[in-house]
């Protein structure tokens, strides 16, 4: 009986934090927690499945790629619960895989690594909030976590099996963020150094002198060249060819080849990344500084003592230690251009690399007993670090989370509705077939997503959406209008502005039937007799 | 007093005694004449022999010009007359038996044709290779006759001698009037259809690619057979190893090849080299006569019989192998010297039912032109990933055309080769599946010569191609039967990669051309068979296809450390390109010429196989 306990023991973990995550994801819906990343997701699977007129360049454009495929294997529990099923289900993936590495590996004692990892990913915020959020980190975090391990592998083994599969990783990263294909640069010094391995130069002196030995040798800096560019072609091939594809794809079918990343039909993160710019016009001035190069770095280290102690086991293997550090990297050229707020991931993918070095190289370091000490207080403060950073957080998404997870009492409360399911349920009270509305997605995907279904709308997808924004009185009786304050008016051609010039434009009249705080429903009345 | 010619030249101290010891040891196991051994087993250069001889009084006679009376050489038998090499001319006016003989000294010879032909005999020295040549021209012919229709006649379905069976024309033509009455009537969808039934199956079968390429790429954590076990081989208990080396018109490789034999780590007497030289093919036995150093091989010849294919000579040459286990060769393979050793502890190591184990192969000359860089790519990820992919998931693996080590009692089991089949190897594999039997593959490299010429490589890999469909046709007489002999993994594997292959080469310009056709020139005829959907597929298969294939082929020569080759993969779509005109021609030729053998020409790199280190993975 016990050793079939060992032997599942990582199934039943893994199975009961699915379960723990889905009664968690439950408690927090009923407060009225819904993150928009989701809920984008969940409006994209309706129209896929019910708009047949856009089948194609929904299924073809929406991005991150992954993340919205790895929604719809979920589509069996709802729409608007897929998201977040798949972010459940990935992190608890990634829970098993980790856990099965450790075991495997052997490095770190399993007395060690299980209460670790059920401390860390029962009581971590971030991870909470990577499971039951429904957004792409928890897809972002599982391909990270395996590209890194891939790495680490194809060191042990010298064998393109790793590597290769290192590009098929980073291929699937990139196609969860973007940003990630600036790994490109940011491997750049652990690759050169790897390649030192295959030279004949004297091995016995440090990194740095083989480095230097080899570029002033003609033969030796060929092979140099030879090989850095070989292990970067292998690399990078895969995720630049797709990107490729990906980007010719969108030239032929949306007519703009950067379509994925610039419409906010087909990525939420331009409706819903907060340009720093805009935190501070709002008077936001706290804790912006965290955003800033090498403070952003160490900020996310500080975060993830973790991974300072990973760092600390794998002193002296220079490579080693610079794959660890990539991601710091990463985050400088990142943050070179970017003008967006930087959220969870990219301090989550610090903790899963610190787990990630401690299950690779932490055996023998110390006695079993000052392990067990440096790697649990590591894991406490990690947790605490998590707490900390919701606490400073200025993305009103995290700290919309932080405080539904905070606020306890509600949990057993009365289940609240959101604004956008309020509105929907009006829609769907009064629309139908033949009495349409006419509602946009770029900023109302939130309420489609709540729809009962799209039946009873007219979308961007339709091919008449365009007709009838020029003279709704064709086609719909419905209008879905977003009002002035809404921070996403300005993305959709239906805001209040607009509604003053159709209506002067064509010559009717809009009875308002319903709103709220941000949204607005009229009803066009004819004055055509 | 001498009982042959080497026991004279020792006395002479022309042949050393250890020599003739070791030459006496060998001979009794093979059933050699000592002279025939000394002459095939590197201990003596035939000039030498020769000039020995003709100092002793004895005049050379050319058999191939003298008169011969045919009752007395019928009453011999081809293999004695091949290992004691003589040859019954005629009787004079006394009664005497002239023999032309190799060694006119060998009197345990005398004695025996005195006894089987009762007569007195008289002995008249010739040319070793003469005798061989004119013996199996004379007495092959029931050999050359099993050769080639021996598989025939044992297992029908299996032979290749009928390209097409009427089943498979039925369906063919049938399948093409179909679609000539779905052009009419419905042009656009059948167009639509078939275009995106061939784009589906173009990704389908480069992913399946992809995915033994990786798998295959795991091979690389295991070794089945370690350098330590390799060391520790006790030669004693080494078999008896038969090379077979077919060659047509390769004079210039003689040499070479030589040199190659010699650098085998493996016992020189357990070593039963066979040359298999065409009865036509005077330039390589006159290179053979010409050598200046002793050579290490058997001269079998030939005898003429269509077809005239590299699987007939092979299956000639198996009935005089006395090999336990069997490989082929080409004349300018460079094994990995410890590769015959590998082979045995890895048979030893597997199960009884692998039969047959691959080689890897590669290049000498890998960067000599465009051509051989490509070819080197492709054999890197052919013979380093898809054969281990192929293993690893138990679907059938074609065989390359050397360095393939068979269990030869197995190897006449299956009925050898096919000589109908252009790509008899390939097929053999199969049918090794087909009868329930397994091919493994050996971590060992054998270099060879790239083709480095655009024409010869346009010969060479059309009767590739040309085989591979022949391949496909043959086992595919019968689905259901195939299905239920491989396997659905074998018949799947089976498709996309034997039947896949040819097919996507074929289809490959097409899909090229319309894809250029849209997306450069956006000719609108050709949109109306590109709707959204059908466009936005056949690109992502085009350029997926594409960067993949780029990519496998990229992580074959990253593993062989072949660094400077990896850019060059991104020219596999021009590659592709020179396959597809192989592919068609290929084609034509199963159609209107199906066993003609496409002879690819040897020997034009400039550099030598020499300079290539022969290294161990």
């Amino acid at each position: 009986m016990k050793k079939v306990a060992k032997l599942f023991l990582n199934g039943f973990l893994a199975l009961g934090l699915l379960v723990y995550y889905l009664f968690l994801s439950w408690i927090v819906h009923r407060t009225s927690y819904e993150h928009p990343e989701s809920l984008f997701f969940a409006e994209k699977l309706k129209i896929l499945f019910e708009n047949p007129d856009s089948t194609l360049i929904t299924l073809g454009t929406t991005f991150p790629t992954l993340v919205f495929f790895s929604t719809a294997i979920f589509i069996p529990f709802g729409y608007l619960f897929a998201p977040i099923v798949a972010s459940i289900a990935l992190t608890t993936l990634l829970f098993y895989i980790i856990l099965n590495d450790i075991k495997s590996d052997g490095q770190m004692s399993l007395n060690i690594a299980v209460p670790i990892m059920c401390l860390l990913f029962v009581f971590h915020p971030g991870l909470i909030y990577t499971a039951i959020s429904g957004r792409g980190v928890a897809a972002i975090l599982l391909c990270f976590y395996l590209l890194m391990r891939s790495l680490f592998q194809y060191y042990r083994t010298q064998t393109t099996f790793y590597l290769s599969m290192a590009s098929i990783y980073l291929t699937c990263l990139v196609f969860c963020n973007y940003h990630f294909i600036w790994l490109l640069l940011a491997f750049f010094p652990f690759i050169v150094l790897v390649s030192l391995e295959g030279l004949k130069i004297n091995k016995d002196q440090p990194q740095a002198l083989q480095y230097l030995d080899s570029v002033n040798n003609t033969s030796q800096r060929r092979k140099l060249v030879n090989r850095t560019t070989a292990i970067y072609v292998i690399v990078f091939l895969l995720p630049l060819g797709a990107l490729y594809l990906f980007r010719t794809l969108n030239q032929t079918h949306a007519g703009d080849p950067t379509y994925f990343m610039t419409s906010q039909y087909a990525n939420w993160h331009v409706l819903g990344d907060i340009p720093i710019g805009e935190l501070l016009a709002r008077g936001v001035t706290e804790n912006v500084s965290e955003q800033t190069q090498l403070v952003f770095q160490v900020y996310a280290l500080l975060l993830n003592p973790l991974l300072i102690v990973a760092i600390w086991y794998f002193r002296g293997k220079l490579y080693e230690l610079l794959t660890l550090l990539a991601p710091f990297l990463l985050m400088s050229i990142v943050l070179v251009n970017n003008i967006n707020y930087l959220t969870v991931e990219y301090y989550l993918m610090i903790l899963v690399l610190g787990l990630l070095g401690l299950s690779l190289y932490s055996k023998n370091r110390f006695s079993p007993k000052v392990t067990w000490f440096i790697i649990y207080t590591a894991a406490f403060l990690n947790v605490f670090g998590g707490i900390f950073y919701f606490h400073r957080s200025v993305d009103p998404f995290e700290q919309h989370f932080f405080a539904k997870l905070k606020d306890y009492k509600a949990w057993i409360g009365e289940k609240k509705i959101t604004e956008e399911a309020q509105v929907a349920a009006y829609i769907s009270s009064v629309a139908t077939a033949n009495r349409k509305i006419l509602i946009d997605d770029a900023a109302a995907f939130a309420i489609i997503a709540h729809m009962r279904n799209t039946n009873a709308a007219v979308l961007p997808t339709n091919k008449n959406y365009i007709t009838i924004v020029e003279n709704p009185e064709l086609g719909v009786s419905f209008l879905c209008i977003a009002k002035d304050n809404n921070s996403m008016k300005n993305f959709s051609v239906l805001n209040s502005y607009n509604l003053e010039q159709m209506s002067v434009r064509n010559s009717f009249t809009t009875l308002l039937m319903y709103q709220t705080e941000h949204w607005a429903i009229y009803r066009i009345v004819s004055n055509k007799g | 007093m001498a009982r042959c010619a080497l026991h004279k030249m020792a006395l002479a101290g022309a042949f050393s005694e250890e020599k003739l010891k070791e030459v006496e040891e060998i001979a009794e196991v093979y059933s050699y004449a000592p002279i025939k051994t000394a002459l095939n087993f590197g201990f003596l250069q035939r000039k030498e022999y020769v000039a020995f001889l003709e100092s002793q009084g004895f005049q050379f006679i050319n058999v191939r010009e003298e008169e011969l009376e045919p009752v007395y050489i019928e009453q011999c038998d081809i293999s004695h007359m091949n290992s004691f090499l003589y040859l019954p001319l005629r009787k004079d006016a006394s009664g005497t038996l002239l023999i032309a003989v190799a060694d006119p000294l060998d009197e345990k010879l005398e004695t025996s044709l005195i006894v089987k032909f009762k007569c007195q005999v008289k002995f008249v020295a010739s040319s070793d290779l003469d005798i061989t040549w004119v013996a199996h021209k004379l007495r092959g012919g029931f050999f050359v006759k099993e050769a080639v229709f021996g598989l025939m006649k044992k297992d029908p379905e299996s032979s290749g001698l009928i390209t097409f069976t009427d089943a498979q024309l039925y369906f063919i033509f049938g399948f093409i009037a179909l679609f000539c009455i779905m052009l009419i009537f419905y042009f656009a969808p059948t167009i639509i259809v078939i275009n995106l039934l061939s784009s589906l199956f173009f990704l389908f079968s480069i992913l399946f690619k992809l995915y033994l390429a990786l798998t295959g790429s795991k091979s690389e954590l295991k070794d089945v057979v370690s350098k330590e076990e390799i060391k520790n081989v006790n030669e004693a208990t080494l078999p008896v190893y038969t090379i077979l080396l077919p060659v047509y018109k390769e004079d210039k490789l003689i040499r070479k090849l030589i040199w190659n034999l010699r650098s085998l780590d493996y016992p020189k007497g357990k070593l039963d080299v066979k040359l298999l030289i065409e009865e036509d093919d005077d330039k390589t036995l006159n290179a053979v006569r010409n050598l200046d150093f002793p050579a290490n091989f058997e001269v079998i010849v030939v005898p003429f019989h269509m077809p005239k294919t590299k699987p007939k000579a092979c299956n000639y040459g198996l009935f005089f192998s006395r090999g336990e286990f069997l490989t082929i060769y080409d004349a300018e393979d460079v094994p990995d010297s410890d590769q015959l050793k590998k082979v045995v502890c890895q048979f030893r190591k597997l199960p009884d039912e692998f039969v047959v184990l691959q080689g890897a192969l590669n290049y000498f000359n890998k960067n000599e032109n465009f051509l051989t860089r490509m070819f080197t790519l492709e054999y890197s990820y052919w013979f380093d990933y898809m054969l281990s992919g192929l293993e690893t998931l138990d679907i059938p693996i074609p065989l390359g055309g050397t360095s393939n080590h068979f269990k030869l009692g197995k190897l006449i089991e299956l009925g050898a080769w096919d000589p109908f089949n252009v790509t008899e190897d390939a097929d053999l594999g199969l049918r090794v599946y087909d009868k329930g039997l397994k091919v493994g593959v050996v971590n060992s490299t054998t270099l060879e010569e790239a083709n480095n010429e655009f024409f010869n490589w346009i010969r060479q890999r059309s009767r590739w191609i040309k085989g591979y469909m022949q391949t496909y046709l043959v086992h595919m007489r019968n689905p259901a039967k195939l299905v239920r002999k491989v396997g659905w993994k074998g018949f799947f594997g089976f498709n996309f990669f034997i039947g896949g292959t040819s097919f996507t080469f074929l289809l490959y310009p097409i899909l090229l051309a319309f894809f250029v056709l849209y997306l450069i020139f956006r000719f609108s005829a050709v949109r109306q068979v590109f709707p959204d959907w059908v466009l936005y597929i056949s690109i992502f298969n085009f350029i997926a296809g594409n960067v993949l294939m780029i990519y496998v082929n990229m992580l074959a020569v990253f593993k062989r450390r072949y660094y400077e080759l990896i850019l060059y993969s991104a020219c596999n779509p021009i590659y592709w390109l020179m396959h597809s005109r192989a592919a068609y021609k290929g084609l034509w030729q199963l159609i209107t010429k199906p066993f003609y053998w496409e002879k690819t020409n040897h020997g034009l790199s400039k550099l030598s196989s020499t300079s290539a280190v022969v290294t161990p993975e």
